[in-house]
Order: C-alpha cells, then sequence, then structure tokens
C-alpha cells in the first residue's frame, strides 16, 4: 500500500499564496517604484535582498537557539523543538549565503572589490561556517535524542556570535558602512520609498522563512518517522526469523 | 531473540553506508579548517594598521614608513588624473593628506566620497596600490528634477554643513 503525504495544509497554502504576493510586490518596488540612489545609482537595489535575507538568517539562527533552550530545558525533551531547530538553522544558512553573495556583488559595485577581511565581512563568513558545522554535527549519526542533544549545545554556543557580527561596525573600524535603522544610536537615513521598500523586504522574507520552515520541520518529521519505520521493520523480521 | 547486528550482505550497500558516516565528519573537519583560514585572514589583513588622517604620523602604529590603511574624505576639487595615475587629497578632522594612485579607483569612487587608501607614506605623499570606497549609510533618492545640477557633486551635496 502506498500513502501520499503532504507538508501542505489549507493554513501554509494561503501563507504561501500570501508570500508569494508579497515577494513579487518587492520586486516591482525594488525594480521600478523605488528610485536610485544619488551616489550609487541602481547598485541601492541590491539593499533590499541584501539586508532582508541577513535579517532572515539572525532571524533563523535566534530560533534555533529558543527551540534549542526549549528542548534542553522542557523535561518531556519533545523532538518537535529540535526538529524546528535543525529546519530553522537550514534555512538560516541558505540566506546567510544570500547575503554573502549579494554584498559580494554589491561590495564590487561600489567599494571596487568583492572581498575585504574586514570586521563584519569576517564575522558573517565565520557565522556561516560555524552554521555548516552545526548541520553536518546534526548529521553524526546516533539516536534523536543523541543529535538533539547535542546540536542543541552547539546551537546555544553559535547565537552568540549573532551580537558580534552585528556590532562588528562599532567595535571595529570596518569598510561596511554602519546600520541605517537597527542601530539604537542612529537616524534613519534611508529617503521615502526606500525605507518603505526595505521594510516590505523584510516583511516579505519573513514570511517566506516561516513558510519555508512550517514545511521543513514537517519534512523532517516525515524522514525521522521513515528511520522509524525502517527500524521497526527490523525487528519485527528479526521476530519473525525467531518465531520460525 | 537474537539481536546481534546483522551482516551487510552487499559490498555496494556497505560502502554506501561508510561514506554516509564519514560525509558529516569531514563537513565537520573542513568547518573548522574554514573558520581557522577566515580567523588567519582577518587577523593578517589587520596588521595593517586603520588610522585615520589625522592619525597619521600621530598615532602609534600610524607613523613611519610602514604599510598602513589610512580613512578619509575625498576633497572636493582636489582629484586630478593623468596617465593613468590618480592623485587627490583625504581629509579628516581637518587634516589632510594628498594621495597617490597608480591607476582608476573603481566603485563609486568620486569627490567628497569616504575612502580607505591602503600603502604608505613617501615624502609626505600616500603613495596607495588599492583604494576601497566606503560609502556612507545615507541613502537620498536621485531627483530627476534636480539630478542634472548635482550629478558632478552627487556625493558633495550630502556632506554635513
Amino acid at each position: 500500500m502506498t500513502t501520499t503525504q503532504s507538508t501542505a495544509t489549507p493554513t501554509t497554502q494561503k501563507l504561501g499564496i500570501a508570500t508569494a504576493t508579497a515577494v513579487i510586490f518587492l520586486v516591482l518596488s525594488g525594480l521600478i517604484f523605488s528610485a536610485e540612489d544619488v551616489v550609487q545609482g541602481s547598485t541601492v537595489r541590491m539593499m533590499y535582498v541584501h539586508v532582508p535575507s541577513i535579517w532572515v538568517a539572525y532571524l533563523a539562527f535566534g530560533l534555533t537557539a529558543l527551540c534549542s533552550a526549549v528542548y534542553v530545558s522542557n523535561r518531556s525533551r519533545s523532538l518537535i523543538w529540535d526538529r524546528f531547530a535543525g529546519a530553522s538553522a537550514e534555512i538560516g544558512v541558505l540566506f546567510v549565503a544570500i547575503s554573502l553573495v549579494t554584498g559580494s556583488l554589491w561590495g564590487r559595485l561600489t567599494w571596487g572589490t568583492f572581498w575585504v577581511w574586514d570586521a563584519r565581512l569576517t564575522s558573517t563568513a565565520f557565522l556561516f561556517i560555524t552554521y555548516i558545522g552545526y548541520l553536518a554535527v546534526r548529521r553524526l549519526g546516533g539516536t534523536f535524542s543523541q543529535r538533539a542533544r547535542r546540536s542543541a549545545i552547539m546551537a546555544l554556543l553559535a547565537v552568540l556570535e549573532i551580537p558580534l557580527v552585528h556590532f562588528s561596525v562599532n567595535l571595529w573600524r570596518t569598510l561596511h558602512q554602519k546600520a541605517s535603522i537597527a542601530d539604537p544610536n542612529a537616524k534613519v537615513q534611508l529617503d521615502g520609498f526606500m525605507l518603505f521598500t526595505l521594510f516590505w523586504g523584510l516583511i516579505s522574507f519573513s514570511m517566506l522563512f516561516a513558510w519555508l520552515l512550517i514545511h521543513r520541520q514537517r519534512l523532517m518529521a516525515l524522514e525521522d518517522a521513515v528511520q522509524d519505520q525502517g527500524l521497526d521493520r527490523a525487528i519485527q523480521e528479526r521476530r519473525t526469523e525467531a518465531g520460525r | 531473540m537474537d539481536l546481534t547486528p546483522r551482516p551487510i550482505a552487499d559490498a555496494e550497500s556497505r560502502a554506501q553506508k561508510q561514506r554516509r558516516r564519514w560525509a558529516p565528519m569531514i563537513i565537520v573537519a573542513l568547518a573548522l579548517v574554514a573558520g581557522g583560514v577566515v580567523v588567519s585572514q582577518f587577523l593578517t589583513s589587520a596588521i595593517d594598521y586603520y588610522c585615520n588622517v589625522d592619525e597619521v604620523g600621530v598615532r602609534d602604529g600610524c607613523v613611519g614608513q610602514r604599510r598602513i590603511r589610512v580613512q578619509g574624505i575625498v576633497v572636493e576639487n582636489s582629484l586630478k588624473q593623468t596617465s593613468g595615475v590618480s592623485e587627490f587629497s583625504l581629509v579628516f578632522n581637518d587634516k589632510t593628506l594628498r594621495v597617490r594612485y597608480q591607476g582608476d579607483p573603481g566603485g563609486v569612487f568620486q569627490e567628497c566620497i569616504p575612502v580607505v587608501a591602503h600603502g604608505r607614506v613617501v615624502d609626505g605623499v600616500f603613495d596607495s596600490d588599492r583604494i576601497e570606497v566606503k560609502h556612507t549609510n545615507q541613502y537620498v533618492e536621485k531627483n530627476k528634477t534636480r539630478f542634472e545640477a548635482t550629478k558632478e557633486t552627487a556625493a558633495c551635496s550630502q556632506l554635513p554643513g
């Protein structure tokens, strides 16, 4: 007998449609409605992907740490927290990669170089590598609870890098500019529609993150169930052999 | 009931299992190596002191003929480009420094924009072999009606004061 299981529900389908609509409007807003920057020209449009990408990465790694903390502190040790942590980290890695690539292209056009070893770029690259390591640690084998325990500890340590990445532009002299909006001491320094488009990017990328997270977590639950079924089948085979 | 592990019958699936077991360990090892490379590159680049123009020749690490990075704003009307050499002045906290660069600086290099120049001071002039443009965190919409008037001095119009 074959059964078909989907990770979609009517709610996630609605979220998916809303996300797609938001992203389409972001593309239109970023490429057509918003004006060029007086110094950077059209290059400034990279900001509408670059900034929301790193925002989603921070959000994802923060959620990974939160779910890991819940898993560790909760007596029930429910694996759903571990799966949410893992799914969130995978999406976070994807968005850090997008942020690094778009940042590098933006850097080539404005700074005149793809890469410099300054504090912001280096710490972001280090963050990316750390979470690649986290994902590898999740696949080292063992039982589900062993996986959950060791990756929870790593997630709780790795999240400490985020303040270092974000405040690196204030802690060191860097080529990377300081924050335009996510700085408690800074005035907002984006003209009208640019600011709106950037905020729209943050909202639509956050919706995309939520949609991806729900689906990936459900897929992980199915993967775990398949692994469990394999074990059950093996035990059943042995029982049958023993009964002969 | 016998629960001893059953030997894997076929060699191919045994090799597959081996590969699956080793792959995450290899990725962890590579991540550690990559992390080390990233940190060492950052520390190596940090050997060149990052000095503001007013610190050149004054602050510890910014004196002498050692290789440094200098940060400042390109002075308006100071840029001269002749036979592949760009010369301009950098200003920071009312101190200026003349910079000579072989080639055409890339990015959005222009007057009144903050830049970082890599090189060393030779006879009072900063001899640079690398220029990076350090754009500000201000984003101003290009207004079509005023653009033509401000085209050449776009960055200068953003300077405070």
